[in-house]
Protein backbone atom coordinates (compact mmCIF):
# COMPACT_ATOMS: atom_id res chain seq x y z
CA UNK A 1 0.00 0.00 0.00
CA UNK A 2 1.20 3.28 -1.09
CA UNK A 3 1.50 5.69 1.49
CA UNK A 4 0.53 9.35 0.09
CA UNK A 5 0.92 11.20 3.13
CA UNK A 6 3.00 10.30 6.66
CA UNK A 7 2.70 13.43 8.57
CA UNK A 8 -0.82 13.53 9.84
CA UNK A 9 -1.05 11.46 13.31
CA UNK A 10 -4.81 11.51 13.33
CA UNK A 11 -6.36 11.61 9.81
CA UNK A 12 -4.47 9.68 6.93
CA UNK A 13 -5.32 9.22 3.16
CA UNK A 14 -4.04 6.30 1.21
CA UNK A 15 -3.55 4.75 -1.88
CA UNK A 16 -5.26 1.08 -1.99
CA UNK A 17 -5.57 0.65 -5.66
CA UNK A 18 -5.56 2.92 -8.65
CA UNK A 19 -8.88 4.64 -7.99
CA UNK A 20 -9.43 2.74 -4.68
CA UNK A 21 -8.11 5.31 -1.24
CA UNK A 22 -8.60 5.13 2.59
CA UNK A 23 -9.26 7.58 4.58
CA UNK A 24 -8.50 7.06 8.28
CA UNK A 25 -10.07 9.49 10.75
CA UNK A 26 -9.32 8.22 14.32
CA UNK A 27 -10.21 4.81 14.55
CA UNK A 28 -12.58 4.88 11.48
CA UNK A 29 -11.56 4.02 8.01
CA UNK A 30 -13.33 4.79 5.08
CA UNK A 31 -12.98 3.55 1.30
CA UNK A 32 -13.09 5.94 -1.00
CA UNK A 33 -13.03 6.38 -5.27
CA UNK A 34 -11.09 9.37 -6.70
CA UNK A 35 -14.14 11.11 -7.29
CA UNK A 36 -15.13 10.99 -3.74
CA UNK A 37 -11.78 12.33 -2.72
CA UNK A 38 -12.62 15.31 -4.82
CA UNK A 39 -16.03 15.80 -3.75
CA UNK A 40 -14.83 15.28 0.20
CA UNK A 41 -11.66 18.08 -0.76
CA UNK A 42 -15.09 20.15 -2.09
CA UNK A 43 -16.61 20.13 0.51
CA UNK A 44 -13.97 20.96 3.31
CA UNK A 45 -12.71 23.83 1.68
CA UNK A 46 -16.25 24.77 1.50
CA UNK A 47 -16.39 24.27 5.00
CA UNK A 48 -13.62 25.71 6.26
CA UNK A 49 -13.52 29.14 4.45
CA UNK A 50 -13.84 32.35 6.66
CA UNK A 51 -17.42 32.81 6.74
CA UNK A 52 -18.79 29.19 7.08
CA UNK A 53 -15.80 28.64 10.19
CA UNK A 54 -16.99 31.66 12.13
CA UNK A 55 -20.36 30.31 11.36
CA UNK A 56 -19.63 26.77 12.75
CA UNK A 57 -18.26 27.95 15.61
CA UNK A 58 -20.65 30.24 16.63
CA UNK A 59 -23.35 27.60 16.48
CA UNK A 60 -22.27 23.98 16.88
CA UNK A 61 -19.03 24.17 16.98
CA UNK A 62 -18.65 20.72 14.93
CA UNK A 63 -20.04 19.51 11.86
CA UNK A 64 -21.84 15.92 10.67
CA UNK A 65 -20.13 15.43 7.32
CA UNK A 66 -21.67 12.36 4.84
CA UNK A 67 -18.84 11.76 2.73
CA UNK A 68 -18.44 8.56 0.01
CA UNK A 69 -22.00 9.40 -1.80
CA UNK A 70 -23.23 9.13 1.83
CA UNK A 71 -21.71 5.74 2.92
CA UNK A 72 -20.09 7.03 5.92
CA UNK A 73 -20.81 10.01 8.24
CA UNK A 74 -18.42 11.82 10.28
CA UNK A 75 -18.01 14.32 12.64
CA UNK A 76 -15.40 16.12 13.16
CA UNK A 77 -15.06 19.38 15.57
CA UNK A 78 -12.72 22.17 14.47
CA UNK A 79 -9.08 21.34 15.18
CA UNK A 80 -9.96 17.84 13.16
CA UNK A 81 -12.00 19.90 10.00
CA UNK A 82 -8.96 21.58 9.75
CA UNK A 83 -6.34 18.82 9.53
CA UNK A 84 -8.20 16.76 6.96
CA UNK A 85 -8.02 19.96 5.41
CA UNK A 86 -4.43 19.88 5.56
CA UNK A 87 -4.20 16.22 4.52
CA UNK A 88 -6.48 16.55 1.48
CA UNK A 89 -4.44 19.48 0.72
CA UNK A 90 -0.87 17.98 1.20
CA UNK A 91 -1.91 15.50 -0.98
CA UNK A 92 -3.15 17.46 -4.02
CA UNK A 93 -0.29 19.59 -3.76
CA UNK A 94 2.56 18.59 -6.37
CA UNK A 95 0.91 19.13 -9.82
CA UNK B 1 1.10 15.07 -8.17
CA UNK B 2 3.03 12.37 -6.63
CA UNK B 3 2.47 9.64 -9.33
CA UNK B 4 -0.66 8.87 -7.45
CA UNK B 5 -2.89 11.81 -7.66
CA UNK B 6 -1.07 12.89 -11.14
CA UNK B 7 -2.68 9.97 -12.74
CA UNK B 8 -6.30 10.72 -11.91
CA UNK B 9 -6.15 14.11 -13.04
CA UNK B 10 -4.14 16.16 -15.91
CA UNK B 11 -5.52 19.60 -14.39
CA UNK B 12 -4.39 21.37 -11.20
CA UNK B 13 -6.47 21.70 -8.48
CA UNK B 14 -5.86 25.05 -8.08
CA UNK B 15 -6.56 25.73 -11.89
CA UNK B 16 -9.82 23.74 -11.14
CA UNK B 17 -10.98 25.76 -8.34
CA UNK B 18 -10.55 28.73 -10.22
CA UNK B 19 -12.35 26.94 -13.29
CA UNK B 20 -15.34 26.13 -11.07
CA UNK B 21 -15.60 29.60 -9.84
CA UNK B 22 -16.31 30.95 -13.66
CA UNK B 23 -18.63 28.17 -14.48
CA UNK B 24 -20.59 29.90 -11.66
CA UNK B 25 -19.72 33.43 -12.95
CA UNK B 26 -20.82 32.38 -16.38
CA UNK B 27 -23.84 30.70 -15.31
CA UNK B 28 -24.98 33.89 -13.13
CA UNK B 29 -24.02 36.55 -16.58
CA UNK B 30 -26.25 33.96 -18.71
CA UNK B 31 -29.29 34.08 -16.08
CA UNK B 32 -28.43 37.84 -16.13
CA UNK B 33 -28.82 38.13 -19.75
CA UNK B 34 -32.00 36.24 -19.20
CA UNK B 35 -33.72 39.41 -16.77
CA UNK B 36 -32.46 41.37 -19.48
CA UNK B 37 -33.90 40.17 -22.20
CA UNK B 38 -37.35 39.76 -20.64
CA UNK B 39 -37.38 43.09 -20.27
CA UNK B 40 -36.77 43.57 -23.50
CA UNK B 41 -39.14 41.43 -24.92
CA UNK B 42 -41.96 42.94 -22.51
CA UNK B 43 -41.39 46.46 -23.81
CA UNK B 44 -41.48 44.92 -27.35
CA UNK B 45 -37.28 45.65 -28.16
CA UNK B 46 -37.39 43.04 -30.69
CA UNK B 47 -33.92 43.45 -31.93
CA UNK B 48 -32.48 43.72 -27.70
CA UNK B 49 -34.62 41.22 -26.75
CA UNK B 50 -32.67 38.52 -29.54
CA UNK B 51 -29.46 39.94 -28.58
CA UNK B 52 -29.80 38.91 -24.89
CA UNK B 53 -31.64 35.71 -25.36
CA UNK B 54 -28.78 34.50 -27.90
CA UNK B 55 -26.02 36.06 -24.88
CA UNK B 56 -27.58 33.87 -22.61
CA UNK B 57 -27.31 30.85 -24.69
CA UNK B 58 -24.00 31.71 -25.18
CA UNK B 59 -22.78 32.26 -21.42
CA UNK B 60 -24.60 29.04 -20.62
CA UNK B 61 -22.30 27.47 -23.55
CA UNK B 62 -19.39 28.97 -22.11
CA UNK B 63 -19.83 27.54 -18.94
CA UNK B 64 -20.88 23.96 -20.03
CA UNK B 65 -17.50 24.19 -22.07
CA UNK B 66 -15.26 24.79 -19.03
CA UNK B 67 -17.62 22.20 -17.19
CA UNK B 68 -16.68 19.27 -19.51
CA UNK B 69 -13.49 19.81 -19.63
CA UNK B 70 -12.97 19.81 -15.55
CA UNK B 71 -14.72 16.71 -15.85
CA UNK B 72 -12.79 15.71 -18.95
CA UNK B 73 -9.23 16.61 -17.35
CA UNK B 74 -9.88 13.97 -14.16
CA UNK B 75 -11.44 17.14 -12.40
CA UNK B 76 -14.64 17.16 -10.61
CA UNK B 77 -16.83 20.59 -12.36
CA UNK B 78 -19.77 21.60 -9.69
CA UNK B 79 -22.66 22.86 -10.33
CA UNK B 80 -23.34 26.03 -9.29
CA UNK B 81 -25.69 27.92 -7.10
CA UNK B 82 -27.08 30.95 -9.19
CA UNK B 83 -26.70 34.57 -6.92
CA UNK B 84 -29.50 37.01 -6.81
CA UNK B 85 -29.90 38.32 -10.25
CA UNK B 86 -31.31 42.09 -10.74
CA UNK B 87 -34.41 42.01 -12.81
CA UNK B 88 -34.91 45.77 -12.30
CA UNK B 89 -33.63 48.11 -15.02
CA UNK B 90 -33.94 52.02 -15.76
CA UNK B 91 -33.92 51.51 -19.18
CA UNK B 92 -32.38 50.25 -22.40
CA UNK B 93 -28.79 52.20 -22.44
CA UNK B 94 -28.16 51.11 -18.65
CA UNK B 95 -28.91 47.44 -19.67
CA UNK B 96 -25.81 47.64 -22.39
CA UNK B 97 -24.03 49.47 -19.69
CA UNK B 98 -24.36 46.60 -16.82
CA UNK B 99 -23.96 44.24 -20.06
CA UNK B 100 -20.81 45.80 -20.77
CA UNK B 101 -19.80 45.58 -17.28
CA UNK B 102 -20.37 42.11 -16.90
CA UNK B 103 -18.56 41.10 -20.08
CA UNK B 104 -15.38 43.00 -18.45
CA UNK B 105 -16.09 41.27 -15.12
CA UNK B 106 -15.73 37.71 -16.74
CA UNK B 107 -12.93 39.02 -19.01
CA UNK B 108 -10.68 39.33 -15.84
CA UNK B 109 -11.86 36.36 -14.10
CA UNK B 110 -10.35 34.68 -17.28
CA UNK B 111 -7.09 36.17 -17.26
CA UNK B 112 -6.65 35.43 -13.43
CA UNK B 113 -7.59 31.20 -14.26
CA UNK B 114 -5.09 31.45 -17.34
CA UNK B 115 -2.47 33.51 -15.03
CA UNK B 116 -2.81 30.42 -12.73
CA UNK B 117 -2.79 28.13 -15.06
CA UNK B 118 0.50 29.36 -16.40
CA UNK B 119 1.96 29.96 -12.82
CA UNK B 120 1.19 26.32 -12.25
CA UNK B 121 2.17 25.25 -15.80
CA UNK B 122 -0.59 23.76 -16.52
CA UNK B 123 0.13 24.17 -20.02
CA UNK B 124 -3.42 22.47 -20.90
CA UNK B 125 -5.78 24.23 -19.35
CA UNK B 126 -3.70 27.16 -20.39
CA UNK B 127 -4.19 26.21 -24.11
CA UNK B 128 -7.90 25.88 -23.30
CA UNK B 129 -8.57 28.93 -21.82
CA UNK B 130 -6.92 30.55 -24.59
CA UNK B 131 -10.04 30.74 -27.26
CA UNK B 132 -11.86 32.54 -23.84
CA UNK B 133 -9.45 35.32 -24.10
CA UNK B 134 -10.16 35.59 -28.13
CA UNK B 135 -14.23 34.91 -27.53
CA UNK B 136 -14.06 37.93 -24.68
CA UNK B 137 -12.36 40.45 -26.82
CA UNK B 138 -15.14 39.82 -29.57
CA UNK B 139 -18.01 39.87 -26.46
CA UNK B 140 -16.56 43.36 -25.11
CA UNK B 141 -16.58 44.65 -28.82
CA UNK B 142 -19.71 44.18 -29.61
CA UNK B 143 -21.25 45.54 -26.70
CA UNK B 144 -19.24 48.87 -27.26
CA UNK B 145 -19.99 49.19 -30.89
CA UNK B 146 -23.76 48.90 -29.72
CA UNK B 147 -23.50 51.25 -26.98
CA UNK B 148 -21.79 54.00 -29.82
CA UNK B 149 -24.81 53.62 -31.57
CA UNK B 150 -26.89 55.24 -28.64
CA UNK B 151 -24.23 57.83 -28.58
CA UNK B 152 -24.55 58.42 -32.05
CA UNK B 153 -28.58 58.15 -31.97
CA UNK B 154 -28.82 60.85 -29.14
CA UNK B 155 -32.02 61.32 -28.04
CA UNK B 156 -34.27 58.92 -30.40
CA UNK B 157 -37.10 56.72 -29.62
CA UNK B 158 -36.10 53.73 -28.07
CA UNK B 159 -37.66 51.68 -30.67
CA UNK B 160 -35.64 53.75 -33.48
CA UNK B 161 -32.17 52.84 -31.75
CA UNK B 162 -33.44 49.33 -31.09
CA UNK B 163 -34.12 49.02 -34.81
CA UNK B 164 -30.84 49.49 -35.74
CA UNK B 165 -29.33 47.53 -33.07
CA UNK B 166 -27.29 43.83 -33.69
CA UNK B 167 -29.97 41.05 -32.75
CA UNK B 168 -26.73 38.89 -32.14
Amino acid sequence: MEILSDVTFNIQLRKNTFCNYQLKVDQKIMTLSFPQILQLRHKINNLTSEENLEHIIQNENYVLLFIADKKYLLFLEIPKLLDLKEELSYCFQSF
Amino acid sequence: MKTAIRKQMTISTEVMDLLNDQISLEMHASASYLAMASWCDQRELLNSKAFFYKQSEEERGHAMKIFEFVNDAGGAAISPAIPVVNNDFEGLREIYEASLDQEIEVTQSIYKCFKKARSVDDFASEVFLQWFVSEQVEEEDTVRGILDTFDLMGDMPLKMIDERLPKE
